[in-house]
């Protein structure tokens, strides 16, 4: 009987999590006309939502705006946060135990914070409504993230192998490609798709060092959709914008599932 | 390895940055037009006509903005603080003239185009496309409110404020709201506006004057200004969703039947007309109500103006293209197929406009003797400190709230005002 | 925004006593652009806003640029506006995280359980974590409205109370999983040998509950709590979306964003960021000073 209620809340739990997204994806195959009918499924669904978003340059260059600053961010951010995490773990220093918690701090700033003085700064320096204008600030949320993520997942990598390679005769740059590239690599990917996807949330900063299709990304675009006259929203488009931009994020926690969630809890417990 | 894969990540970024980067190639200048589009498309027909009579000098382009002229302003104001040089015309609301002129973002209008932009063009809406003795802007639409009212229900409105309440109230039955835009964005400053110039007062003196400009507000009228509010935020005849209604809900207030009364701009007919044809007979209008019995009321004034912006790369192009866009016949198509009354005074005579606006007299009239928000730099400023105090409806008190009006309004014209 | 796992358990292996001795050169090299590049793109931008905060600076009013002091600050503390604000932040932050915290923590607990489809439960609460906020916010903000929605008449979004519980239920949907999952790892991490001893000993469940589990837990659950707070002191994209401030929802973060990018007022604006930053840090530093037992057994690991 008390497995029972176990399964109910289990049962409950999936239910609340999907059901916003299905209302979301409810509302994208409805047609403008139908989308005030009320019903949690179109009577009539139809994709003519998302044909018109493909239609428009504005959506279709705010992904790819989206993609390609997130992908920046992500590659620069892996880049310099591997080779400080291997330090971190493997090196002793002076100043060592600084470094975590002043990464803790940057991560902390409100982004509202950063954005503003960035957009006078911008202002002078032609960065406004750039990608590199959007990519230096999004570093100060996705160094902090790499990191933290990286040095807890090599805390956990089995580094006796280095040592017993190079006991064998490797030397050291040996030991570290055939060694502890394979081993790292598992976290740098999981650090990369945690970062991607924080690039892929944001919105402060887009909303505000943006203006225009050249930078605007998803999110910014979302909230600036141009809307008829009638309703103050277009709100079958968003929600099908809404729908595109959730499908790797539906991939990911499929196909990524168990990496992810380590990812996130590494350091809470050994990997 | 986490090099190659670096690598490989550069790489697929690159890929749509040199997508992106190709551009067509184009015959003669582009110029980009930055407006809300208006639902029929006049806009874009007046936009090709201009271009082809420009002989293939300058073609325009149409990027549309919002349609909420707060939000039309956050993405303007933007751009140009980043000195964008894509902005060259720009479609303005008129109250951003002083804003956009005295931080250097707007080209002034001088010589022979200033003279061809202002013949013939009502005194309002030329105000409003002027500050500290320079044009700004050329006046291309204009709009005002008028009171709309169900023939059926109420045959003779009364002129005031307070009678038409009444007469509302005591209307048997349910619908029988008044509706006004009472939400908290610009149209609820309007309505202010409007209620203190009928009262004779204004929210700012000097206002083209940054050094002198300070709350006006004289006591005795804005006490009955504001009490309009009051009287009607706590009657039984307004709407539920006061306190958040724009145009669209005052508009859908008529159309749906629930109310009697409705604050509108020019716009409404064509919606009757276009959604709701039966409706078209039982529907009358008149002027906007009178706060103080007898003394003239001051009907809002709204509309575009059309203005080039200072870090265009093409100024002399965008002002020519500027002034044909506002010329008398794409003022004319905008009348008939989009709803926007012109600002050209012999247009109010011209037989397809008064098929368009049955109402064209009372429309003229409106606009000639609207009052204006006031013309400072800082209106936004002040428009917001009014959402803030007076909002929402149902909170405003006459006997106390003016103070502190007056002590926010000083505050926004300084920048001082945290809002 | 939230960063898994805090600090770290060292592995369970005995310590090594000897690791290669690469040298400080190296290490620098290594961790010094990281470190550079953090202080350049965070450090630097939020001392220009102390700076712009000092001065009168409207971008309206090129002309009128001005060092103040500290008049913008006076007159962001003395704006009844500020306060409100603060109040709304205050309100979003406490019972978001609460119910976060608990619903995390039952989510956790039902999760350990070892039910049979926790894969898909996992799964399928990586969808609100990994999805983005602005899309959370409207999906919650047309269930809110009546037009649309096929829950509600009511226009959940036209008043002060109710707008609050929609962008609450928004926050919480939304970072719970975060919460759950860290929990969850937390509460792996607590033996099984230890709840079966007590189990042994006579102890009843609601006793095994708070004297071995959350004692057990407490260092991740404080750590989780933290996060979880500082993110919702910044609480911005939902309130945004969903109402932009109206009806006394406004968040600090908004103010902030209304002052620098609507009125393009850098110095008010930078005031109330500079407060804002030192309210989070001054949070976060009363927290670790607080909890600092607690953290420090975290980071020393093992028991």
């Amino acid at each position: 009987m008390r497995r029972l209620g176990w399964y109910a809340g289990s049962a409950a739990v999936l239910l609340v999590a999907v059901l916003p997204v299905a209302w979301i994806l409810s509302l994208s195959l409805k047609s403008p006309a139908t989308v005030t009918d009320k019903r949690l499924w179109p009577a009539d669904p139809t994709l003519e939502n998302y044909r018109s978003i493909f239609g428009s340059a504005l959506f279709t260059r705010a992904l790819v705006n989206s993609v390609g600053i997130g992908l920046l961010s992500t590659a620069l951010a892996v880049a310099l946060a591997t080779p400080a995490a291997y330090a971190l773990t493997r090196l002793h220093f002076r100043g060592k135990a600084l470094i975590l918690p002043l990464t803790l701090a940057v991560a902390v700033f409100p982004p509202v914070a950063i954005a503003g003085p960035l957009f006078d700064l911008w202002r002078a320096l032609r960065l406004y409504d750039t990608w590199p204008g959007l990519v230096i600030p999004y570093l100060s949320f996705a160094l902090p993230l790499a990191m933290w993520t990286l040095t807890a997942f090599f805390r956990g990598l089995p580094w006796e192998m280095e040592q017993a390679a190079q006991a064998d005769g490797a030397t050291p740059w040996q030991a570290f490609r055939r060694v502890v590239v394979p081993l790292a690599r598992p976290g740098v990917l999981t650090a990369a798709i945690l970062v991607f996807f924080f690039a892929w949330n944001d919105f402060v900063f887009a909303i505000s060092l943006t203006s225009s299709d050249r930078s605007r990304t998803v999110p910014a675009a979302l909230a600036f959709f141009p809307g008829d006259e009638r309703l103050s929203q277009p709100v079958g488009s968003i929600a099908a914008a809404a729908v595109v931009v959730t499908v790797p994020v539906l991939v990911a926690a499929l196909v990524f599932q168990r990496r992810l969630v380590a990812g996130l809890t590494a350091g809470v417990v050994k990997v | 390895m986490a090099r190659t894969r670096a690598v490989l990540l550069v790489v697929l970024c690159a890929a749509p940055l040199l997508v992106a980067c190709g551009g067509g190639g184009d015959r003669g200048v582009i110029l980009h037009w930055y407006v809300a589009e208006d639902t029929a498309g006049a806009y874009r027909q007046a936009a090709e006509r201009c271009a082809d009579a420009s002989a293939g000098r300058y073609r325009i382009r149409v990027e549309p903005l919002p349609q909420t002229s707060d939000t039309q302003r956050e993405l303007l104001v933007r751009r140009l603080a980043a000195r964008d040089r894509t902005v060259d015309i720009m479609g303005l609301d008129v109250i951003w003239t002083a804003e956009f002129a005295e931080a250097g973002w707007l080209r002034p209008w001088t010589g022979a185009r200033a003279v061809q932009v202002s013949a013939g063009v009502l005194a309002g809406p030329l105000a409003t496309a002027r500050y500290r003795g320079r044009l700004w802007a050329a006046p291309f639409t204009s709009n005002t409110q008028l009171l709309w009212y169900r023939k059926s229900r109420t045959p003779s409105p009364a002129p005031t404020w307070d009678q038409v309440i009444a007469q509302a109230e005591a209307l048997p039955g349910g619908d029988n709201e008044v509706a006004v835009q009472g939400g908290r964005y610009e149209g609820y400053t309007v309505w202010v506006n409007s209620l203190l110039a009928s009262a004779g007062t204004e929210l700012v003196a000097d206002p083209d004057r940054p050094d002198r400009a300070r709350a006006g507000l004289a006591p005795g009228p804005t006490r009955e200004a504001l009490a309009v509010i009051r009287r009607l935020a706590s009657s039984p005849v307004a709407d539920g969703g006061l306190s958040v209604a724009t145009e669209v809900e005052t508009e859908q207030a008529m159309l749906s039947g629930r109310a009697a009364f409705s604050l509108n701009y020019a716009s409404l007919y064509a919606t009757v007309r276009d959604q709701q044809p039966a409706l078209l007979a039982d529907l009358g209008w008149t002027r906007y109500p009178q706060v103080v019995p007898g003394r003239r009321s001051r009907p809002p004034l709204g509309g575009t103006n059309l203005g080039v912006g200072a870090y265009s790369p093409h100024p002399e192009l965008a002002l020519d293209a500027a002034a044909c866009l506002r010329s008398a016949p794409n003022q004319q198509v905008a009348a008939t197929g989009g709803g926007l009354p012109p600002t050209i005074s012999a247009l109010y005579d011209d037989p397809a406009v008064v098929r368009e606006f049955p109402f064209a007299e009372l429309l003229r009239q409106g606009i000639e003797q609207a009052a204006p928000r006031p013309a400072t730099p800082a209106y936004s400023d002040v428009s917001l400190a009014v959402q803030l105090v007076l909002h929402p409806p149902a909170s405003v008190n006459p006997d106390t709230v003016v103070p502190r009006l007056r002590r926010t309004i000083d505050d926004a014209l300084t920048s001082k005002a945290l809002l | 925004m939230s960063i898994g796992g805090a600090t770290v358990f060292v592995p369970r292996r005995p310590r090594r006593k000897r690791r290669p001795q690469a040298g400080h050169r190296t290490a620098w090299l290594l961790t010094a652009p990281a470190v550079i590049v953090m202080l350049a793109v965070a450090a630097y931008p939020v001392g220009y806003a102390v700076w712009l905060s000092l001065h009168r600076y409207d971008l309206r009013f090129p002309e009128q640029r001005g060092f103040v002091g500290l008049g913008n600050y006076a007159a962001v503390l003395t704006a009844s506006v500020f306060w409100t604000d603060l109040g709304a932040t205050v309100v979003i932050t406490v019972v978001a995280v609460t119910a976060e915290m608990v619903l995390g923590f039952a989510i956790a607990l039902i999760l350990r359980r070892g039910l049979a489809g926790r894969r898909a439960v996992r799964a399928a609460l990586l969808l609100p974590y990994g999805i983005i906020t602005v899309v959370a916010a409207f999906a919650w903000q047309y269930a809110a409205t009546p037009d649309l929605s096929f829950l509600s008449d009511r226009a959940w979004l036209g008043e002060r109370w109710s707008s609050f519980a929609v962008v609450i239920a928004t926050e919480v949907w939304k970072s719970t999983p975060f919460v759950a999952l860290l929990l969850l790892a937390g509460l792996t991490a607590v033996p099984d040998e230890l709840m079966e001893t007590a189990e042994i000993d006579g102890a009843g469940a609601w006793q095994r509950f708070t004297r071995v589990l959350l004692p057990g837990i407490r260092p991740v659950l404080l750590v989780v709590l933290l996060y979880r707070t500082l993110d919702s002191i910044r609480v911005f994209d939902t309130v945004f979306i969903q109402t932009r401030g109206a009806n006394g929802t406004e968040t600090l973060s908004l103010l902030a964003y209304n002052q620098l990018a609507v009125r393009l007022n850098l110095g008010l604006g930078s005031a109330v960021s500079v407060l804002l930053f030192a309210l989070t840090a001054a949070l976060a530093l009363s927290y670790v000073w607080v909890f600092r037992a607690d953290l420090r057994e975290l980071s020393r690991g093992g028991r």
